[in-house]
């Protein structure tokens, strides 16, 4: 507990401004719905030039879509809480045990009475809570946002789905970043490899979307799996969506853990 | 029968192909203050890291206490204080806060008066954040963090790096007097004067073997001379290819001086054949017998 809530507190100024970075992106954004519902007809001819698979990755399969308050906050959910909450998740979990080797606190951490394995616990569950926080906080703002700009009903159950699905994306990067920690040898931060690898999952994700003839590319990335077409009548948690988020996700924790225990640190 | 403090029996450790320490053995009493000298890269460091479990042994074994070191880490961890020869503790916070947080690792819920006591012997301002202290300081708060709990057992690795000569006999002084109490100390360093001032037995590292174990006093009563001698006519090192004779150096003039081992009969034999000016016999210093064991 006492290392969980070290770490608590070390990400504690982290967190609080992702999000508010996300959440003042979300509302600001929001807040133009009213604006873009009294400008329907010009937009809609203005989006009409755009090919209709260039909004497709934002799950957005017909423009008119974009008028509903759900439809257009998943189309810009996709953005602000997706990549930038993905971002988030790796940056923190691929650093969470490796600063320890890079900043030469190890020396001290780790020879202290705890095992491996409480730290690689109480590390992960730091980092596990953080994102919670954060998700829980973002799609708080999304809905109160939704809220106050609403002209109609929406699904609280397609919200909720789209919610957790973002979760889900985000605790998958969040293993992919503690894989890293642990995988990699050299005491020297992969922060910007981390990002590196979120955008080029997300661009092709956006290629596959795109572009004819390439969706099966789109199967290398989580994206892919996170559905965000929310205002699909029967958009619902696919099964199979969360055995690829659970399974991997469990996977590759499950192979950090096992590298971690036994890794030799050097500092 | 007491069981030892440290056993290590035949531990290696390759990095790939590059050795840290091949088939190492020691064993360490407990009470003991016990040197481990060599220089950089020699393994001490490499040995210290595996008993401490930071990093993995290729093969072999330790027990510290009669304790498996890798499976029971968390049990020797307890009893062990660490000084590293180079960390940094969280930036982000004071000395206090720091030294706090060590001390609930331990199970100290009350630590104020300990860490108090300690600081308070190294100077140490408990206010001052780690990120503005200096090397000196630093090493000093590695040096309480590891004394909190009462170890019964520290281990420290170059400790005295920048410390300046009155913290280092603070510090001196507290490990005697620690000792008294019945902890065991592993002492590794590369300056001999250190060890001397401190140990009763040290073991001298070589390439990640260890050449030779001994006490301080039988190393310095060895039949280990040094030998100050000079020549009628021109002498060069190689005059004096001779076994037993080490560390030769060529001096002013015609003199050379070396390192004898073995019977003084026989150098006195030896050199007899040769036409001498002077010939002088003293007692090597630690440096020198250290250098006599590394170079073999």
């Amino acid at each position: 507990m006492n290392l969980f809530l070290k770490e608590m507190k070390r990400n504690a100024a982290s967190l609080l401004i992702w999000m508010l970075l996300i959440t003042l992106l979300i509302s600001v954004t929001m807040s133009f719905y009213g604006t873009f519902l009294e400008n329907q007809s010009k937009i809609l001819a203005m989006m009409s030039i755009i090919p209709k698979g260039a909004l497709q990755f934002k799950g957005i399969s017909n423009f008119e879509d974009l008028m509903s308050v759900l439809g257009f906050y998943s189309a810009n959910n996709v953005i602000y809480m997706m990549l930038l909450g993905s971002i988030y998740a790796i940056v923190l979990s691929s650093g969470i045990l490796l600063k320890e080797e890079y900043g030469k606190t190890a020396e001290f951490l780790l020879t202290w009475p705890l095992t491996r394995r409480e730290v690689f616990i109480s590390k992960l569950a730091a980092v596990a809570v953080n994102i919670l926080l954060l998700n829980l906080v973002t799609a708080l703002a999304g809905l109160v946002s939704m809220e106050i700009v609403k002209k109609e009903q929406f699904s609280e159950h397609a919200f909720l789905v789209l919610s957790v699905y973002t979760l889900l994306l985000n605790f998958l990067f969040c293993a992919i970043g503690i894989f890293l920690s642990a995988f990699v040898k050299r005491p020297k931060p992969v922060t910007t490899f981390s990002i590196g690898l979120v955008l080029i999952f997300y661009f092709v994700f956006t290629l596959s979307k795109i572009t004819e003839g390439a969706s099966l590319l789109g199967y290398l990335s989580p994206f892919k799996f996170a559905d965000v077409n929310a205002i699909n009548p029967s958009y619902h948690l696919d099964a199979l969506n969360l055995i690829y988020f659970g399974g991997f996700s469990v996977l590759l924790t499950g192979l950090a853990y096992r590298l971690y225990i036994r890794k030799d640190i050097y500092t | 029968m007491n069981v030892p403090a440290i056993e290590i029996t035949e531990l290696s450790k390759f990095y790939g192909k590059v050795r840290g320490i091949e088939n190492l053995s020691l064993e360490i009493g407990e009470g003991e203050i016990f040197g481990f000298i060599g220089p950089n890269g020699a393994g001490k460091s490499t040995t210290i890291r595996l008993l401490l479990n930071l990093i993995f042994p290729t093969r072999g074994s330790a027990r510290i206490f009669g304790m498996d070191f890798i499976r029971d880490t968390k049990k020797i961890k307890s009893l062990t204080g660490y000084v590293p020869s180079d960390a940094n503790a969280y930036p982000d916070m004071t000395v206090l806060e720091f030294l706090t947080y060590c001390s609930r690792f331990y199970g100290m819920l009350n630590g104020e008066a300990r860490i108090g006591e300690l600081s308070g012997l190294f100077d140490l301002d408990l206010k001052r954040k780690i990120s503005g202290l200096s090397m000196g300081n630093r090493k000093k708060v590695s040096i309480v963090q590891s004394l909190l709990h009462n170890p019964k057992l520290l281990i420290v690795d170059e400790p005295t790096t920048g410390l300046d000569p009155l913290m280092q006999e603070n510090f001196f002084e507290l490990l005697r007097s620690e000792n008294r109490r019945g902890m065991t100390v592993l002492f590794s360093s590369h300056v001999l004067s250190e060890v001397q001032m401190l140990c009763k037995r040290v073991a001298i590292i070589k390439e990640g073997r260890i050449v030779r174990i001994e006490d301080i006093e039988t190393l310095r009563k060895r039949q280990l001379k040094k030998i100050q001698a000079s020549f009628e006519g021109p002498v060069t090192p190689k005059d004096l290819d001779m076994e037993g004779i080490s560390e030769v150096k060529a001096g002013a003039g015609s003199s050379l001086s070396f390192i004898w081992s073995g019977d003084i009969n026989t150098l006195t034999a030896f050199l007899a054949s040769r036409k001498m000016l002077n010939l002088t016999i003293e007692e090597p210093s630690l440096e020198e017998i250290f250098m006599h064991y590394y170079r073999q």
